[in-house]
C-alpha cells in the first residue's frame, strides 16, 4: 500500500461525522467509544544506535585467530597484538577499548552474524529493510518501532501520552517511526532550543481536504502538533536530569547520548530513543586515522558514558543500548584500503540486564555466498523481537503482529518483565485558576478527570456570550493541560467553565493587552 | 484505448495555472511576473522563457577574485572555505536573480541526483566544475550528462572511481551509477555492477589542473560482461550499455525522479510511463520531456496544485523574493545559509549519495518551528553591520490595488503567497488577526498602527503549514 493511501484511511481526514477539537493545539477526534485502560510501557527504554553507512563487521569484532581474515585482508586487518580480546577467538577492535569493562562485568553482549536471507547491498533498501523489518522482498510501508509504538498506546491519537512515544535525536525523522498514524517520535537535536523554537506556535483545528495536496497538509499539522504537545514535558525532563559522565570523546554522537541520558534521568518515560553515528561506508583508507578507528572511539566512549550516568542513578535496570547498520562489509578489502558492500555483521547489545558475552560464533571466511560475503546467522528480526518480548515484556502474539510473522527470541536479556497497566488516575474533579492571569495573549488551563467522560471547556464573556470552545470531547480519565489564546480577543474579564457529565465548575481570568 | 493521455495538454491558461508553473519552476515570484506570464501564451512562455537556453554565468569570486581555476593545493586550502562559501552565494544568487528560466531548479536536480558531497571531495574548484557541468546539460541530453559525470573529478574523489584499478576493482561508483542514477534497483545484478566497475577503472584526478585522465595500465583491459553483453568496454560504451540495453527501465527511473521533483513524491505510474516515451523518442533529451510535462493537463490537476513540501533552499529564497527583500553583500545570505543547515538542505553537502530525500522528510518536530523561526525574522527584521533587512509591509501591501479593502487584500494576498488552497475558515482567521480587534470598515493601510497589525498578518500567514507547500 502506498503512503498516500495508507493516510486517506484515516479516519481524522475524512471521518464521517468526526469533529476535529483541539486540545493544547493537538487535534483530537470526538470518539463515542468506550473508554479503555490506557495500556502504558512496562518502564524500560530501548536505546536505539543505528550506525549509518554499513559498518565493517569483521574489524569491528574480530576473529583474530582465523588466518584467513588476515589473508584476506593484507592492509587492513587489524594485528593480533592490538586485538582487545574477548575470548580465546574473538577480539575488538582497539578503538573499542573503552567496553572492555562493561563486556567484564556483564553488560556487552555481542552478537555474531545479524543478518536475514537474500541480502540487500544498496544503502537505502537495506536501511529500510532493517526499519520495517521485512524480508528482502518485501515492501513494508511503516517501521518496527511504530507498529510497536501503535500496540502499546492504541489509544493514540485520540489520547496522547503524557509523555513522547519516541525521541530521535537529529532533524531528519527515520522510518522506524512511521506507522499508519505518522511518524510517532518527536525530533530535536536540543531540548532548550527546541522548547524555545515551539514556544508561541499554535496548531489549529481546521481539516485539511480529502485530496493528495490535504494530505501533506494533514501530515504537516500533525508535526506541529507533536512538538507543541512534547516541547515542555522535554525541557521540564531535561532540566531536571543531570548527567555527570563525560561524553566529550564521543565527539557530537556523545553529546546525542548525553541528551539521551539527560532525558532518562530526569524521569522522561519515552520508551525508544534513536541516537544515530555517520560515516560508516568506508570504501577507502578505512583505517585513516579519521574514518572507521575514530567511529568507534566515539561510539564506545559514549556508550561508556552513558552507561556509567546510568549506574550511577540507578537506572541501568530499564535501559538497553541495541546497534545496527544496515550491512556488514565484504570480507576481502578492496584495492583502495577499504571495503566494499558486505552482508551479515555483529550487533551490539548493552545494559545491565543483558546476559553479557559473545553470542554466537566467529563468521565463517570460507563458506561465504556467491558475492563473497558472509553468511548470516541470526535474522535481525530474532533480535527486535527478543526486545519486544523480553525487555519490553509484550506477549508472543503481539510480537508476530509488530514483526509481521514469528521469529524465535535469543536468550539475549536475564529477566523479563510484564507490561503494567497505568492506573494513576486523579482522584477529584477540579479546575485550576489559570496560570498565567492576567493574562497576554496566551495562559494554561489545567483540569483532572476522575472517571471517562464528555467534557466541555468553554470561554464566557460577562455577558454569558460562549466565545470560545476549547475542549470538546470525549475524554479518559486523568489530568490534561489545555492552552487558551486570547489574541482574537478584546481586553477584558472572561469566565472558563469546565463542564464534565453532570459536573460544572467555573471559574473567571482576565485578559489584558 | 483505456488509459487516458496524462501528457494532454492544459486548455485553461489563467493566473492559476500560471501561479503553479511559476512556483514549480522558480526560487519564488511575484504579482509581476504572473503577469508576466500571462501576457504569453503556455508554447511561449514555456519554450522560449522556461526553457530557453541561457549563457553561461560569471564564475564565483571571493572577494572580487578569481578562484576556480587554481590549483588544489596547500597554500590555496587555507582559503577553501571562504572559496566554498563564496560558491553558495553565488549560487542562491543565481536561484534569485535568473529570470524566467527553470534552469536553477534544474541544476539543483541534478545535483541532487548525481550527489557529489563537498565535506568528502573537499576541493571547491571541483564542486564548481561540477554545478557548472549540471548547468550545460540542464536541458541537454542526459546519456552525454551521464558520461561526463563518471569521469566528473568530484565524482571520481566521491565515489571512489579515482583509486579503482583493473586489478582491484571498487565498486562504489558502478553501484550507484546503475542503483541511483540510471536504473534503479531490480534492474541489475551484483555481476553487472563487478563488470561495470572493470569497464570504469582507470581513471583519476589531477590537483593541479582540476581536470580527470585517463591512464591506459590503470584500466581493466580484458573481456566484461554487462546485461549479458559482452566486450571489452570502455567507461562510455559501458554507460551506453545502460541506456541501449536498459532502455525502458532507464527512461522511467528518471522520469519518475522528474516528476518526484517537479509535481509530487509518490509518483503515478501511467503518467511515469507515457512521460518515458516521450524521453525515449527524444533520445533521453530533457528539454522535450519538461516541456510535456510542465504543460501537461494532469502537471495542473488539483492531485498536484499545492501538494509539494517546498525544500528549504527553496522555502527561503522563494520568501525572499515573494516579499521584495533584496541584498547586496554577503550578510543576507550567511544567515540563510546557516538557516538552510538547520533546515537541512547545505548546498553541495547532500546527507548522502542518495541525496536529499526530500517532502515529508524536510519536517519534522525541530526544522518545522526552525521554518517559522525564519519567517517571522523576514517580518521583524534582521540587522547586520547597521542594514536592516525587513520586509516593508506598508509598501508591498500597497502593492495591491485592493489594499484598503481588508476582505479583498487578504483574498488577493493569500492567492499570492500561498499555493495551497485556503479555507474560508483560514481566511478568516488571517482576516481577524490583521484587524486586530478594528472592524472590517475602518481599515485603512493609513491608520496608525496598520504597520503593526500587516506584520501580524504577514507572521501568521507564513507560519501556516499551508505556506510550507507550493
Amino acid at each position: 500500500m502506498k503512503r498516500r493511501e495508507f493516510l486517506k484511511n484515516l479516519g481524522i481526514v475524512t471521518g464521517a461525522g468526526a469533529v476535529t477539537l483541539t486540545i493544547s493545539g493537538i487535534p483530537i477526534k470526538a470518539f463515542s467509544r468506550p473508554f479503555m485502560n490506557i495500556k502504558s510501557t512496562n518502564g524500560k527504554i530501548l536505546v536505539l544506535i543505528q550506525l549509518k553507512g554499513g559498518n565493517d563487521g569483521l574489524n569491528t569484532i574480530i576473529p583474530y585467530e582465523d588466518s584467513v581474515y588476515y589473508n584476506k585482508r593484507p592492509v587492513i586487518g587489524i594485528p593480533k597484538a592490538n586485538v582487545v580480546q574477548l575470548n580465546s577467538l574473538t577480539g575488538m577492535n582497539p578503538s573499542l577499548q573503552p567496553l572492555k569493562q562493561l563486556f567484564d562485568d556483564g553488560k556487552f553482549t555481542v552478537i555474531q552474524n545479524v543478518g536475514y536471507q537474500n541480502p540487500n547491498r544498496s544503502h537505502f533498501r537495506a536501511t529500510d529493510i532493517w526499519l520495517s523489518a521485512s524480508d528482502s522482498n518485501q515492501y513494508i510501508y511503516d517501521g518496527w518501532v511504530g507498529r510497536y509504538l501503535l500496540k502499546t498506546y492504541p489509544d493514540f491519537p485520540n489520547i496522547p501520552p503524557p509523555h513522547p512515544m519516541a525521541i530521535q535525536i537529529g532533524s531528519v525523522q527515520s522510518g522506524v517511526f512511521d506507522s499508519t498514524e505518522g511518524g510517532l517520535a518527536v525530533s530535536f537535536d536540543n531540548p532548550d532550543n527546541f522548547y524555545t523554537l515551539v514556544n508561541g506556535i499554535n496548531a489549529d483545528t481546521d481539516p485539511p481536504p480529502a485530496t493528495i495536496a490535504g494530505d501533506e497538509l494533514k501530515f504537516l499539522k500533525e508535526v506541529a502538533a507533536l512538538s507543541i504537545q512534547y516541547a515542555s514535558v522535554i525541557k521540564q525532563k531535561a532540566d531536571l536530569g543531570n548527567p555527570v559522565a563525560s561524553y566529550t570523546a564521543g565527539g557530537t554522537f556523545g553529546s546525542q547520548l548525553k541528551i539521551i541520558a539527560d532525558l532518562i534521568l530526569g524521569g522522561l518515560e519515552t520508551p525508544v530513543y534513536l541516537a544515530t553515528l555517520e560515516g560508516f561506508d568506508t570504501h577507502s583508507n578505512q583505517n585513516g586515522t579519521n574514518s572507521h578507528p575514530l567511529l568507534l572511539t566515539r561510539l564506545a566512549e559514549s556508550i561508556k558514558a552513558f552507561q556509567s550516568d546510568l549506574e550511577k542513578y540507578g537506572l541501568a535496570d530499564k535501559v538497553v543500548i541495541l546497534t545496527f547498520s544496515e550491512f556488514g562489509r565484504r570480507v576481502n578489502e578492496n584495492a583502495s584500503a577499504g571495503t566494499d558492500h558486505g552482508t551479515a555483521a555483529p550487533m551490539f547489545l548493552i545494559g545491565k540486564n543483558v546476559n553479557g558475552g559473545v553470542f554466537g560464533n566467529n563468521p565463517s571466511l570460507t563458506d561465504l555466498d556467491s558475492n563473497g560475503d558472509i553468511k548470516y546467522i541470526f535474522d535481525f528480526r530474532q533480535v527486535y523481537a527478543t526486545m519486544l518480548k523480553d525487555h519490553f515484556g509484550m506477549s508472543a502474539t503481539e510480537v508476530d503482529q509488530v514483526l509481521l510473522k514469528r521469529f524465535e527470541t535469543l536468550a539475549l536479556i536475564k529477566t523479563t518483565s510484564d507490561v503494567k497497566y497505568d492506573f494513576n488516575i486523579p482522584t477529584d474533579f477540579t479546575l485550576k485558576q489559570n496560570y498565567p492571569n492576567p493574562f497576554n495573549p496566551t495562559t494554561r488551563i489545567e483540569y483532572s478527570l476522575p472517571q471517562s467522560t464528555d467534557v466541555r471547556l468553554k470561554v464566557y464573556d460577562t455577558l454569558g456570550r460562549n466565545v470560545a470552545t476549547i475542549v470538546d470531547a470525549f475524554q479518559a480519565a486523568g489530568s490534561y493541560t489545555v492552552n487558551f489564546n486570547g489574541s482574537a480577543y478584546a481586553s477584558g474579564t472572561y469566565l472558563y467553565s469546565l463542564e464534565a457529565g453532570s459536573e460544572k465548575i467555573v471559574k473567571k481570568m482576565i485578559l489584558v493587552k | 484505448m483505456g488509459t487516458s493521455n496524462y501528457l494532454k495538454k492544459i486548455s485553461v491558461w489563467d493566473a492559476d495555472a500560471a501561479r503553479h508553473i511559476l512556483s514549480r519552476s522558480l526560487f519564488g515570484f511575484t504579482k509581476d511576473d504572473v503577469t508576466f506570464a500571462l501576457t504569453k501564451t503556455l508554447d511561449d512562455f514555456v519554450d522560449n522563457y522556461l526553457l530557453q537556453d541561457l549563457t553561461e554565468p560569471a564564475a564565483p569570486q571571493y572577494n572580487g577574485a578569481d578562484w576556480v581555476t587554481l590549483p588544489n593545493n596547500v597554500t590555496n586550502q587555507t582559503s577553501y572555505t571562504n572559496w566554498f562559501r563564496s560558491m553558495v552565494y553565488w549560487w542562491y544568487n543565481l536561484m534569485i536573480t535568473q529570470g524566467y528560466s527553470l534552469r536553477e531548479k534544474m541544476v539543483l536536480f541534478l545535483h541532487n541526483h548525481f550527489v557529489s558531497e563537498y565535506n568528502t571531495v573537499q576541493i571547491p574548484q571541483l564542486m564548481y566544475i561540477q554545478n557548472k557541468l549540471f548547468r550545460q546539460y540542464a536541458f541537454g541530453n542526459f546519456i552525454d550528462l551521464t558520461k561526463k559525470v563518471t569521469i566528473d573529478s568530484a565524482m571520481l574523489i566521491y565515489l571512489n572511481g579515482n583509486v579503482s584499478t583493473g586489478s582491484a576493482p571498487n565498486e562504489n561508483y558502478a553501484r550507484e551509477l546503475q542503483e541511483l542514477f540510471t536504473l534503479g534497483i531490480g534492474n541489475y545484478t551484483e555481476d553487472d555492477i563487478k563488470n561495470m566497475a572493470l569497464a570504469l577503472t582507470g581513471w583519476q584526478v589531477n590537483g593541479g589542473s582540476l581536470t580527470s585522465f585517463f591512464t591506459q595500465s590503470r584500466w581493466a583491459n580484458k573481456s566484461k560482461t554487462i546485461y549479458g553483453k559482452t566486450g571489452n568496454y570502455t567507461y562510455d560504451q559501458a554507460v551506453d550499455l545502460i541506456f541501449s540495453e536498459k532502455t525502458i527501465p532507464a527512461s522511467e527511473f528518471l522520469c519518475r525522479k522528474l516528476y518526484k521533483e517537479f509535481a509530487y513524491y509518490e509518483p503515478n505510474t501511467d503518467y511515469i510511463t507515457q512521460l518515458a516515451a516521450v524521453m525515449r523518442n527524444n533520445n533521453f533529451n530533457l528539454k522535450p520531456v519538461l516541456s510535456t510535462m510542465l504543460k501537461s493537463e494532469y502537471f495542473h490537476s488539483v492531485d498536484i496544485r499545492g501538494a509539494r513540501i517546498k525544500p528549504p533552499v527553496e522555502f527561503l529564497l522563494s520568501s525572499l523574493k515573494q516579499l521584495s527583500i533584496t541584498y547586496s553583500n554577503n550578510d543576507l545570505p550567511n544567515y540563510i545559509r546557516t538557516t538552510a543547515d538547520s533546515l537541512q538542505q547545505s548546498l553541495f553537502n547532500p546527507p548522502d549519495v542518495r541525496g536529499w530525500e526530500g517532502q515529508r522528510k524536510w519536517i519534522s518536530t525541530i526544522t518545522y518551528p526552525n521554518r517559522n523561526v525564519y519567517t517571522d525574522a523576514l517580518v521583524n527584521g534582521k540587522t547586520y553591520n547597521s542594514i536592516n533587512y525587513k520586509m516593508n509591509v506598508l509598501a508591498y501591501a500597497r502593492s495591491y490595488p485592493n489594499s484598503e479593502n481588508a476582505v479583498q487584500f487578504v483574498e488577493d494576498v493569500t492567492k499570492q503567497l500561498i499555493q495551497f488552497p485556503l479555507s474560508q475558515a483560514r481566511k478568516d482567521s488571517l482576516l481577524s488577526t490583521m484587524l486586530d480587534g478594528t472592524v472590517v470598515g475602518n481599515w485603512t493601510t493609513y491608520s496608525p498602527g496598520a504597520d503593526t497589525r500587516l506584520q501580524k498578518l504577514f507572521k501568521a500567514l507564513m507560519r501556516l503549514p499551508e505556506f510550507q507547500l507550493s
